[in-house]
């Protein structure tokens, strides 16, 4: 039904909508991916730069969330070569705070970008989806990865994830 | 110590410091990568066939009464080399255009490999080709623009021309050939190892 609504909008009403939907979501994923305000944005960008691009070639095959993260995962991943070129050293970025300094939530939500990003590329937007409760299903469609795979992956990647989060905080 | 459930409170907490992003607007200067790669690719190609063009021109209506028709011959050699290399850029152009942002993260991830493998195997020929070309054609067209002039300002000419070509041949142009094929081989390798996490659940 919504999809229907959203057809007989113009492409810019479209657009709109879609970024007021996935936004903030998008920009967690890529807050994720690269742990690094500054890039995110940029990628945030990017993204809706292609979906714009793209969006007139939408066939309903998927739903236009699965299709938006596919297109945000598909930038991410191919942004490797700009970001490593221009990443700052997270280690040392005043955006993430160092552990001795984890006794609010907000720094809490920080340490934890700084272990996301400690993870594999792939890695570190599949978590970012599962922490923010997006079905298996889902996910498995966005990725391209089989459903079998992407469990075994997910139980492995959170295991990693609580290990590296406990490791600092034990610091 | 805390398990996953609660990093997952920790990530679905409201932050207050976060903000609703802005809707951005789409403009002439929001461009990503690949947009940013396709226009390197069309502006080169625009600007050798307009080079073409130029010199063509300067051939038919330069009034230059070339006695020799090797000297002409030079000209479009050179016309073909631009348009040659043109005709190469604008084949990148397509390739890039043909990258599909919606699709499957594997199947992106290959096109762009595709691309760059492609770009790897012109790298190791096209640029010493287009070179040695390019200093043919200048060779042929220099042999009767130069003819009758004095002997000192030839050779001047001559040791200034070539030495340059040489040194941005042998220096500047393999300096350039290795940094990019370093630089093609690192985005290949990087490429292949985000396939190869795509592929393992382990």
């Amino acid at each position: 039904m919504a999809q229907i609504v959203l057809k007989k909008m113009t492409q810019q009403d479209q657009f709109t909508s879609l970024y007021k939907s996935y936004s903030n979501g998008i920009k967690k994923l890529c807050l994720g991916y690269t742990g690094d305000a500054a890039l995110a944005q940029d990628l945030l960008q990017e993204t809706f730069i292609a979906v714009w691009n793209n969006m007139q070639g939408f066939r309903g095959e998927a739903k236009w969330s699965t299709w938006i993260y596919r297109v945000a995962v598909n930038t991410c991943l191919t942004q490797l070569r700009k970001k490593k070129e221009t990443m700052v050293d997270i280690e040392n970025s005043h955006f993430i705070m160092l552990p001795d300094d984890v006794n609010t939530r907000e720094q809490e939500v920080q340490l934890l970008y700084k272990c996301i990003s400690q993870l594999p590329e792939t890695d570190r937007l599949v978590i970012t989806m599962v922490l923010e409760e997006t079905p298996y299903e889902e996910i498995a469609s966005i990725t391209g990865i089989t459903e079998n795979n992407l469990r075994v992956k997910i139980y492995r990647i959170k295991k990693q994830l609580t290990q590296i989060y406990n490791g600092y905080e034990r610091l | 110590m805390k398990d996953f459930d609660s990093l997952k409170n920790i990530w679905q907490e409201p932050n207050p410091a976060e903000q609703t992003p802005t809707v951005i607007s789409i403009g002439k200067t929001s461009k990503t990568v690949k947009m940013k790669l396709q226009k390197q690719q069309l502006g080169g190609a625009i600007v050798l066939v307009l080079t073409a063009l130029l010199i063509a021109a300067l051939a038919i209506f330069g009034g230059f009464n070339f006695t020799h028709w090797y000297t002409y011959g030079g000209m479009v050699l050179i016309c073909i080399v631009c348009l040659a290399q043109a005709g190469l850029m604008y084949s990148l152009y397509k390739k890039i255009s043909t990258i599909n942002e919606t699709s499957a993260p594997a199947a992106h991830l290959k096109q762009w490999e595709a691309y760059y493998d492609l770009r790897k195997k012109q790298n190791k020929w096209n640029m010493p080709l287009y070179y040695i070309l390019l200093n043919i054609a200048m060779g042929i067209y220099l042999i009767e623009v130069l003819t009758g002039r004095p002997v000192l300002n030839v050779s001047i000419f001559i040791a200034v021309y070539v030495g340059w070509m040489l040194f941005t041949y042998f220096y500047l142009g393999k300096r350039n050939i290795k940094k990019e094929d370093e630089r093609l081989n690192r985005i290949v390798g990087e490429l292949k190892l985000i396939e190869s996490q795509l592929k393992n659940p382990a």
